[in-house]
């Protein structure tokens, strides 16, 4: 099992420059505390115009910093939007490049086409072609990393013979994700060989139930690029704290404050009547906590099904649970709309890295470097 | 979280009364109806919502348009202009004016199901290559759009919210949460441009479309379930809502 935190960079209103500038470098200080504690990934949103919800707009900056202050933690890019009126992809493959050499070879990248009628029409895409432009997408990065000359006539863009600079440190190239939002899009992961970046959580059994699926197709795969990524990672959220109601009444508005958020987001389905975007996209809906089953031993404590807030021993059978539904990985958001305080969020990263970690990962697997399906060669792995 | 700043007194002075809650399912054959989204500045986003209602981002204004061939009271066409919003987490659409084209109707619209309507001349042409819709009021023309390019779409392309429509009900000043299901036979997007569009006959001089989105066309039966909830206009959907 992976531990992995993850940022929307949600902003409190009002949008003051301090309170953006709070929001950053109160997550820095988090990445850089995670990879002290053992914790494997940091992924880092793109959202654009998403006021509150998210203030996470270049990624790769952000992720620039985190690869400068820390050394084991594997920095999630993700996920990029792959649509080419936000991102070129000449682009996104010249960033996550630089980004690989920069953590020596330490970069996932997720993929997504976005779901609200706020970016998308902001940038006047027409919703119509993301799903085409997310293939073309991750069927050109590989290529653009691993050849030497590469041209492209494709839909979405087109390119003459150029050597795409630089090429990443990983070989043959970073691992890719794709974000699944929508029931289904974890079989367009599978049968591409794609990651799975559960960006909502769905119930045991149905999650269950799309591992399984997920395993089965990616074994029959036919990869976009040299390497299969078969992890299944899954979003949750972390507050962590000895006395469970303290977790409570501290962890349950923070899960219920981003739903909301999540929720008033202006989705594409609503504002444009499209075939491409068939459910409302909505993260926060999923992602209620749940009302555990009478016989769950959490319902005396007023704990939700599912959820990473309680205390040690909560988190633990929530976390085995997980596992048991075959979930390789668990994406924690620490914070939202910074409700809690940073250092009671760094208290929760410690206590959590102290008392539950350990019960999945030996301090050995906690020291070595994060798994990944591909190879760092050695150039990258010493210190310059 | 950001909500409504409009005035409730203000909004309820042109609140029609519902005297009691219908019992059962209203339905309409026949419909061909035709909604538009358009977004609006971010002046109004606020302004043009009571407290209880949050608005999107970014603000925008949802047109219905609904030609009724057969209901209970005969043929009619109606049409709706809600400001785009969420109640608590769910997606809806704040009624701010409404017109329909038969006073009997109209009046039915007003104390069955809350919307603030009144009556109109509504022009509705829809063929083979498009769409042109006009609205005449006391002589002064409210609205006028014109869409062209019918493309065929799938039966579930099109999203439709319910409404909150503000009314005097047996429960006191109430958002009225109106769940209209539209079951469509035929579905088409257009390319819509709206030429004329007067704020104050919409409700509030602040609305301000300047930025079209998307239009659609459909064939359908509309039908109106009883209302089972209502919600306080100045408090949100999380404590404010009330069970019929």
């Amino acid at each position: 099992m992976k531990f992995g935190i993850f940022f929307e960079l949600s902003t409190p209103r009002p949008f003051t420059r301090e309170a953006e500038w709070r929001v950053y470098h109160n997550a820095l200080a988090q990445c850089r505390l995670a990879d002290e504690l053992g914790f494997d990934h940091v992924w880092v949103v793109e959202h654009h115009f998403l006021e509150g919800y998210s203030h996470s707009s270049s990624p790769e900056a952000f992720l620039a910093a985190v690869a400068a202050q820390t050394k084991r933690i594997r920095l999630g890019h993700g996920a990029v939007v792959c649509v080419p009126e936000i991102n070129h992809p000449i682009r996104v493959a010249e960033r996550a490049a630089a980004l690989d050499i920069l953590s020596n070879g330490r970069l996932e990248l997720g993929t997504a086409r976005s779901s609200t009628w706020t970016e998308l029409g902001g940038f006047e895409v027409n919703p119509d072609d993301t799903k085409k432009t997310w293939e073309e997408f991750v069927r050109v990065l590989p290529q653009m990393w691993m050849k030497d000359e590469f041209e492209w006539q494709g839909k979405s863009f087109s390119m003459p013979a150029r050597n795409v600079l630089p090429k990443p440190c990983q070989e043959p190239h970073p691992p890719m994700w794709v974000t699944v939002t929508s029931p289904g899009t974890e079989l367009d992961a599978a049968d591409r060989g794609l990651g799975c970046l559960g960006v909502s959580a769905a119930g045991y059994e149905e999650q269950e139930r799309r591992t399984k699926e997920y395993h089965r197709r990616i074994k029959l795969c036919d990869p976009v690029g040299e390497v299969i990524n078969d992890q299944v990672h899954t979003m949750n959220f972390l507050y962590c704290h000895e006395d469970y109601r303290q977790a409570r009444d501290i962890g349950i508005p923070m899960v219920t404050s981003f739903n909301i958020a999540n929720a008033h987001l202006y989705w594409t389905r609503e504002a444009y009547p499209t075939n491409a975007y068939q459910t409302l996209g909505n993260a926060g809906i999923g992602m209620k906590p749940k009302k555990p089953a009478s016989d769950d031993p959490s319902v005396a404590k007023g704990l939700p099904e599912g959820v990473g807030v309680g205390d040690p021993e909560h988190l633990a059978q929530t976390i085995k649970r997980w596992e048991s539904v075959g979930v390789t990985g668990i994406n924690f958001l620490l914070n939202a709309m910074e409700m809690i305080p940073p250092e009671q969020v760094m208290e929760s990263m410690r206590l959590f890295a102290r008392e539950v970690m350990p019960q999945f990962q030996s301090a050995e697997e906690r020291e070595a470097p994060v798994y990944s399906p591909t190879t760092i060669p050695d150039f990258a792995q010493g210190e310059i | 979280m950001i909500v409504g700043t409009a005035n409730i007194e203000k909004l309820a002075e042109s609140a029609p009364t519902i005297d009691h809650y219908l019992k059962d399912t209203v339905e309409f054959e026949g419909v061909t109806c035709f909604q538009m989204t358009v977004e609006m500045r971010k002046g109004a986003r606020e302004a043009v919502l009571p407290p209880g209602l949050h608005p999107t981002i970014p603000a925008a204004i949802s047109f219905q348009v609904w030609e009724v061939e057969n209901s209970i009271w005969g043929p009619f066409t109606a049409a709706i202009c809600r400001i785009t919003c969420r109640s608590g987490v769910r997606a809806r659409g704040f009624t701010s004016a409404a017109y329909v084209s038969v006073e009997e109707v109209s009046k039915e619209f007003a104390g069955s199901f809350g919307f603030p309507s009144e009556v109109a001349d509504i022009r509705f042409r829809h063929s083979y290559d498009g769409v042109d819709i006009q609205l005449i009021r006391s002589g002064k023309e409210i609205l006028s759009v014109s869409s062209l390019d019918p493309e065929p779409m799938g039966l579930n392309d099109v999203q439709y919210t319910g409404n909150m429509n503000l009314a005097h009900t047996p429960n006191g000043l109430r958002l009225v949460q109106l769940e209209v299901n539209h079951a469509a036979t035929r579905v088409e997007r257009l390319t819509s441009r709206l030429i004329s569009f007067d704020p104050l006959a919409w409700g509030n001089e602040l609305l301000d479309p300047y930025h079209m989105v998307s239009s659609s066309i459909a064939s359908e039966t509309i039908s109106i379930p009883p209302v089972r909830f209502v919600c306080k206009p100045d408090e949100l959907a999380f404590t404010g809502t009330e069970s019929i």
